[in-house]
């Protein structure tokens, strides 16, 4: 039994249908990547698997750790342990990091998590993510350069310890060693944690960082490949063409 | 987010006072105050009776815009009630943070309750007592600035304060004494039935360095009317230095308060001046912060929230009669329910006050579709060395900081708290004073979870 069960998802916005009928699923620990190209919905299934109230679901469900969460709020998905490392994180002007993690802890506990075991996390995840330690201080994402808005997602998905992560182009925007230092963090966050992943992107570098068991294709609101790392290989070599022709009839 | 901005960068711009004004009670008293001229506090109380008795409640009226009317106020059913010593407000001892202080003043409507003052302090010269004492044995100073920049004649609430006044505080701060903690003064309302004519004198002696945190504090309560008409005063001579902080709550019975505060900074000096205005039925503020001499430089800051049916009317005035000088306005204020928050900012720098640099800037955030804030910047500049700019932002809540946050764990009711005080953080975290903060920090959320049903609708119309 999967963590993470998508059923025949179908999803509009107010003006047209973008998910027509996505079937996934992901278990703990196991690392997928899900590639397409630009405007295929990649996105928006990532923001509709937590609940986004711009994405209306017309047919099919989300099914996570044998929960129903269809039409669940967003914060109580994320309290059963779904995270999303998004794309474009927005700012939160006026919260410093520190404090805003601490709230998110707090969310998903009975009592208050104690100063101390509060500050040995956080250390823990300054050193992973290799970050200053004033960066902690810094409020949320405000005047955040890309390279440190998608540490500091990272950074987050280490405190708050997620069983499947959904991580929307983490690497995309991040130089070589930014992106060395996140993907390490991803994959250590696995092999520690047992996280589930599906990693989102454009790029084969990522990949050679942490490698995924899956590899998907989604065309125009489905995923119509699936299969392993040969996909990554060959998309490199033939670009979405030959697939979009290959599976043209179905898209 | 939209951004305005407009500056008066080194050339004289002259906005006239009356375009938008439709009388003089929205220009700065600048110094016309009546002060004391030698006259007895009797005379004195005389000349505004007569005030008093020939004047109407007043209106504020900014075409347009806004008007602010006190004449629902029926002023026959209210009288000024007085208490005995010791006898504290549940509510004053409910608000002010257990703490250190360096003394503290506490007005029951009528009557001063509680007096207390450091002994070091005493000691050293501090006074800390009632007004009616210090017209008594602090005369060379009373006379000297009672009254000094406060008018009692532009309308009737104004005459009543300075004809009616009881109790009062009375505070100064001897020259090149620092003072590490706060003096506390706090006036207080029982409840409907009472007026209370808040009068308040501070003076900071050269080289002087303290802080003072005011309170304005009421129960809630059902029917009836209440009223609170302050005057509060203050002059920072050469060098003296003071943080001054505000909290006004009057919590959701009828409270009207229309009042009057002018801080004085001299050479030198410096204020760093934050009221929190954050509850009342009908408010009314006249706020002016002028640099009356040269080299003296200000921080004006200021946090509202109004929310259900409130009215808040805030005048404040960052004035400049000399330079060198230098001002720096920043207000941010929220409005949830259908309540109505008007906020005129002026920066007013007179003939002469050469090499004066200032800059006013409000945001403001609406919660719900019904209330209104109205923010106007002003200025009258009449000095062509000088800068002064104003700038501000009108926001909503952002669905899309709510969903991160959501995905993050927290309801909705959370995030919207945590984006609203993320927004007032930047004010409150310059406080430096962590009881106040909190305390300020807690009035904002028991607002947002009283208009939470408001908020949450809010966010589904849209
Ligand atoms: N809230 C929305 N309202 C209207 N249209 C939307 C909305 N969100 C996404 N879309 C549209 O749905 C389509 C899919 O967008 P999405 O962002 O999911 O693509 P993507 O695969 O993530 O693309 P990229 O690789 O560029 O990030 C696009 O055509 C986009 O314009
Ligand atoms: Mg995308």
């Amino acid at each position: 039994m999967s963590d993470l069960e998508i059923t025949d998802l179908h999803v509009r916005t107010e003006d047209r249908e973008i998910l027509k009928g996505v079937n996934l699923s992901i278990k703990k620990g196991e690392i997928h990547a899900l590639m397409g190209p630009n405007g295929s919905g990649k996105s928006t299934l990532a923001n509709t698997l937590l609940g986004h109230p711009s994405y209306e679901i017309t047919e099919g469900k989300i099914v996570f750790k044998g929960e129903d969460i269809t039409g669940s709020d967003p914060h109580e998905r994320a309290k059963a342990g779904l995270f999303l490392a998004f794309q474009y994180p927005v700012a939160i002007p006026g919260v410093s990091v520190a404090n805003f993690l601490r709230m998110a802890i707090n969310a998903k506990r009975e009592e208050p998590i104690q100063v101390k075991e509060f500050r040995t996390e956080l250390q823990h995840a300054i050193d992973l993510l290799d970050v200053d330690r004033s960066f902690t201080s810094r409020h949320l994402n405000d005047g955040f350069s890309g390279g440190e808005k998608k540490r500091a997602e990272i950074l987050q998905m280490a405190m708050l310890k997620p069983d499947v992560a959904i991580l929307d182009e983490t690497d995309s925007g991040l130089d070589i060693d930014a992106l060395r230092t996140v993907a390490e963090g991803v994959a250590r966050l696995h092999d520690e944690q047992g996280l589930g992943a599906l990693i989102i992107t454009h790029y084969q570098r990522i990949l050679h960082y942490i490698e995924p068991q899956f590899v998907h294709i989604m065309l125009d609101g489905r995923i119509v490949l699936s299969g392993g790392v040969e996909l990554v290989e060959r998309l490199e070599r033939e670009g979405y063409d030959e697939i979009r022709q290959e599976f043209g009839a179905s898209v | 987010m939209s951004e305005n901005e407009s500056s008066a960068n080194g050339a004289a711009v002259t906005v006239k006072p009356g375009r938008h004004r439709e009388s003089t009670l929205y220009s700065a008293l600048a110094g016309v105050g009546a002060g004391g001229k030698g006259k007895s506090l009797a005379a004195l109380r005389e000349e505004a009776l007569a005030v008093y008795e020939r004047t109407e409640l007043p209106v504020w009226r900014r075409s347009g815009f806004w008007t602010t009317s006190l004449q629902e106020l029926d002023l026959d059913k209210l009288e000024v009630r007085h208490h005995p010593q010791g006898e504290l407000p549940a509510i004053v001892l409910e608000t002010l943070p257990e703490r250190k202080r360096a003394g503290r003043l506490v007005q029951r409507e009528g009557s001063v309750v509680q007096l207390e003052l450091d002994a070091e302090l005493a000691g050293k010269g501090v006074v800390l007592c009632s007004l009616e004492d210090a017209a008594v044995n602090h005369t060379e100073l009373f006379e000297q600035y009672y009254s000094k920049r406060l008018t009692s004649d532009r309308h009737k609430l104004e005459a009543a304060n300075a004809a009616l006044w009881s109790g009062g505080a009375f505070l100064h701060v001897p020259a090149g004494v620092v003072v590490e903690d706060p003096f506390e003064i706090a006036y207080a309302l029982d409840g409907a039935g009472a007026a209370m004519y808040a009068r308040t004198l501070v003076i900071g002696d050269a080289g002087s360095d303290f802080k003072l945190h005011e309170y304005n504090l009421a129960p809630d309560f059902d029917t009836g009317q209440a009223l609170c008409a302050a005057a509060f005063e203050m002059y920072l001579r050469d060098g003296a230095r003071c943080r001054l902080a505000q909290v006004q709550d009057w919590g959701n019975g009828e409270v009207f308060d229309a009042s009057t505060r002018v801080v004085e900074v001299g050479r030198d000096a410096y204020c760093h001046w934050l009221p929190a205005l954050v509850g009342g039925h009908l408010v009314r503020q006249h706020l002016e912060l002028a640099v009356s001499e040269p080299g003296g430089d200000m921080a004006f800051r200021g946090v509202f929230f109004a929310e259900a049916s409130e009215l808040l009317d805030v005048f404040a005035v960052d004035l400049h009669e000399t330079g060198p000088s230098g001002g720096d306005v920043h207000w941010r204020g929220a409005a949830t329910g259908s309540s109505r928050a008007s906020f005129e900012g002026l920066i007013q720098i007179d003939p002469g006050a050469q090499q004066t640099h200032t800059y006013l800037q409000i945001h403001s955030m609406m919660l719900s579709p019904k209330a209104r804030i109205d923010a106007i910047p002003s200025v009258l500049v009449s000095a062509d060395d000088v800068s002064a700019s104003h700038g501000g932002t009108v926001g909503e809540l952002d669905e899309a900081v709510i969903f991160y946050m959501q995905t993050r764990g927290l309801d909705r009711a959370s995030a919207v708290r945590v984006i609203v005080e993320g927004f007032f953080e930047p004010l409150l975290s310059e406080l430096q004073d962590e009881p106040l903060e909190e305390l300020v920090r807690a009035k904002v959320a028991a607002k947002l979870a009283r208009a939470s049903e408001d908020i949450r609708e809010y966010a589904e119309t849209r």
